[in-house]
């Protein structure tokens, strides 16, 4: 005969006990850091005087409205998120479509070798780019650009050459994306298809006028996921981006103030506006979703 | 009239097979759109490993093939000179340059010695050379010398074994929690978990690094990057959740009347049934725990035996090296993420699309 305590019974304190490795961990690492985050913002917190703490105020958030780089940094951030989601979201669309074709030979591989570049290290990602457009002995002047007659590339470290860097992790990046995108797709069911067929739609007609309206709940959860990985968070796939490499402006703002300056108290001053930032874009963002993203189960 | 008779009547035997060979020109036109795109979009990494096996003197020359390849030469009264290809006569003969000049040359028949020098009119440098296909493993040997490769990939298993035992182990227990029992606050928990995934990294990581670096002291050592993946990880706990919830509940009744505990029921019950997204959660921490950076670069910077592969290639372009060599470490890291991605294949890209399918 058992103990009655080692019974499984569908109580609470069984559901608080077996999710309690994550309150404790939600606790240490997410709530009193996000706070202490809050509270350092008070403070003129500096790394190399742990002792001499002082409570300022409000001043490291006057100083953050004076700060000349804010509009400069949410701008960049903002150019970046307009044309970087557009440009993954279409991309696996796109190649979702094309890899979702019964025309397609060898699918499980092509499906593979697309993902592929999803879990590369952002390190060797930073080594190719650095290759790929050198200008003596890259293979994006020679097999690129002079074949076509255009002039060779010069501009390492270039806004050009950056651009073609986020570009290319970027849309490096969209394997999961694509992959849950695939997946509604097949889950659209034939019949739907069918009768759009019966009534004389086209395939384009029928992608743009069946298929995208929905799959709009997996183009939602890309559309987040990608977000969320441009301002430095991680979804699913993280392929280990270096702080300086991050491609959130914004983000790399807080490193330098933290890890090239050692000033906590402004950083997290900076942290927390951004994290308000975030909030809010996203917040925006579900509140829309309501009026385009189809949910079957509202009907 | 025939043509207007086949337009009036599209559905004629004869027209059929044409329309099916229609279809199959589609079908191929299809798979070489579907291809061409699938090579530019990995020219890249076919740019890096072809670089990664040449040699230092292809690099600078313009003229050398995309592939790793060796100018042949031929040795002639006791020195080595280039064969290039030299219009001679309105044919191409592979001649071996002996005397180089801008004006005129002279050259060897490889083939001929014994008829001397020939000499021809015109600037050398407009001359193509005669390779041959040639990789080289040299690059990765410079890497192996120059770097403690062996000791950074033992840092990296260990790191990822430690942590996917204990991300695993939490991650399921909480998944299971939250997928079969009532909790307080109804599914409240389940969405602020949710929302963490959504919180910008820096936000916890001032304050988590002044504890772990001045509080705890654990600079350079991988406590820091261990410990909070024995809390379990929001993505892993919604994949698995996902799934637990999709299993008939029969099952657990029937262990229950058995007199089974919560923990035994998980092992017995649930967990045979869940075997794909466990392992499809593995690889993702697996991939993760082979790409990191980001803690090593904070924790380890100062503990050089400590570092795992990714954070410790990273540096390896500090050391200013050919791009032969750079192209060769990027190859060596990604190499062991690619080959589990292929192997795994099968599973992983059919499971992450069941699981992300079910949000």
């Amino acid at each position: 005969m058992q103990t009655k305590r080692f019974r499984l019974r569908y109580d609470k304190a069984t559901g608080l006990l077996l999710i309690s490795p994550w309150l404790i961990g939600f606790a240490l690492f997410k709530l009193i850091p996000i706070l202490a985050s809050l509270g350092f913002s008070f403070t003129d917190f500096h790394m190399l005087e742990p002792d001499n703490i002082n409570f300022i105020g409000l001043d490291n958030y006057v100083r953050l409205l004076q700060d000349e780089a804010i509009p400069y940094l949410i701008l960049a951030t903002l150019s970046t998120i307009i044309w970087i989601i557009p440009l993954q979201l279409g991309a696996s669309i796109l190649l979702a479509a094309l890899l979702n074709s019964p025309r397609l030979k060898a699918r499980t591989l092509t499906r593979t070798l697309f993902f592929l570049p999803s879990i590369i290290p952002s390190v060797a990602i930073a080594f190719m780019w650095l290759g790929f457009l050198d200008p003596g002995t890259g293979w994006l002047n020679r097999f690129i650009l002079m074949p076509l007659g255009l002039d060779g590339f010069n501009g390492i470290y270039s806004d050009a050459a950056v651009a073609i860097l986020i570009g290319i992790s970027s849309l490096w990046a969209i394997g999961p994306g694509m992959l849950i995108m695939l997946a509604a797709m097949q889950g659209i069911s034939h019949e739907i298809l069918e009768a759009a067929k019966m009534d004389g739609a086209g395939p384009l007609v029928s992608f743009f006028f069946v298929t995208i309206p929905m799959i709009t709940p997996a183009i939602f959860f890309s559309l987040i996921i990608n977000l969320i990985a441009l301002f430095g968070g991680v979804i699913l796939l993280d392929r280990g981006n270096t702080f300086s490499n991050g491609s959130s402006p914004f983000d790399g703002y807080i490193s330098f103030w933290m890890f090239d300056r050692w000033d906590i108290g402004y950083a997290a001053t900076l942290a927390w506006v951004f994290l308000l930032i975030v909030l809010i874009v996203i917040l925006l963002l579900f509140s829309t979703s309501r009026r385009w993203v189809y949910y079957p189960d509202r009907e | 009239m025939i043509l207007q008779s086949k337009r009036r009547h599209p559905l004629t035997p004869s027209s059929y097979l044409s329309l099916r060979r229609w279809e199959s020109l589609g079908t191929g036109l299809f798979n070489l759109l579907v291809f061409s795109l699938l090579i530019v979009y990995l020219f890249p990494i076919v740019y890096m490993i072809a670089t990664s096996f040449m040699e230092r003197q292809q690099l600078g020359d313009r003229n050398a093939p995309a592939y790793p390849a060796r100018q042949l030469r031929y040795e002639y009264e006791g020195k080595e000179y280039k064969i290039y290809n030299v219009p001679v006569d309105d044919t191409e003969r592979e001649l071996a340059l002996v005397v180089p000049g801008l004006q005129a040359s002279e050259f060897i028949d490889p083939q001929n010695p014994e008829a001397g020098l020939i000499p021809w009119d015109g600037n050398w440098r407009g001359l193509v050379g005669v390779y041959e296909f040639k990789p080289t493993l040299d690059n990765f040997s410079i890497i192996f010398r120059s770097l403690r490769i062996t000791d950074m990939v033992r840092n990296t298993i260990i790191l990822a074994i430690i942590t996917e035992i204990g991300v695993l182990a939490s991650s399921i227990v909480v998944a299971y929690g939250f997928a079969r029992f009532p909790l307080p606050g109804g599914n409240l928990l389940f969405y602020l978990m949710i929302a963490t995934i959504l919180l910008p990294e820096k936000i916890t990581l001032i304050p988590s690094y002044f504890i772990f670096v001045r509080v705890l002291g654990w600079n350079g050592s991988w406590w820091p990057i261990i410990l909070p993946f024995f809390f379990g990880n929001a993505v892993f706990i919604f994949l698995l959740r996902q799934n637990f919830k999709s299993i008939p509940k029969d099952l657990d009744e029937a262990a229950m009347l058995d007199g089974a505990g919560p923990i035994r029921t998980l092992i017995s019950v649930i967990l045979p049934q869940s075997w794909p997204v466990v392992i499809t959660v593995a690889l993702l921490h697996f991939f993760y725990m082979w790409n990191e950076t980001r803690q090593a670069a904070l924790y380890l910077s100062t503990r050089r035996d400590l570092v795992p592969i990714s954070f410790g290639i990273s540096n390896f372009q500090s050391l200013a090296p050919m791009q032969n060599q750079l192209q060769a470490s990027a190859l060596l890291i990604m190499i062991v993420p690619v080959l589990v991605l292929l192997f795994s294949q099968r599973h992983f890209m059919r499971n992450l699309v069941v699981t992300g399918a079910e949000k």
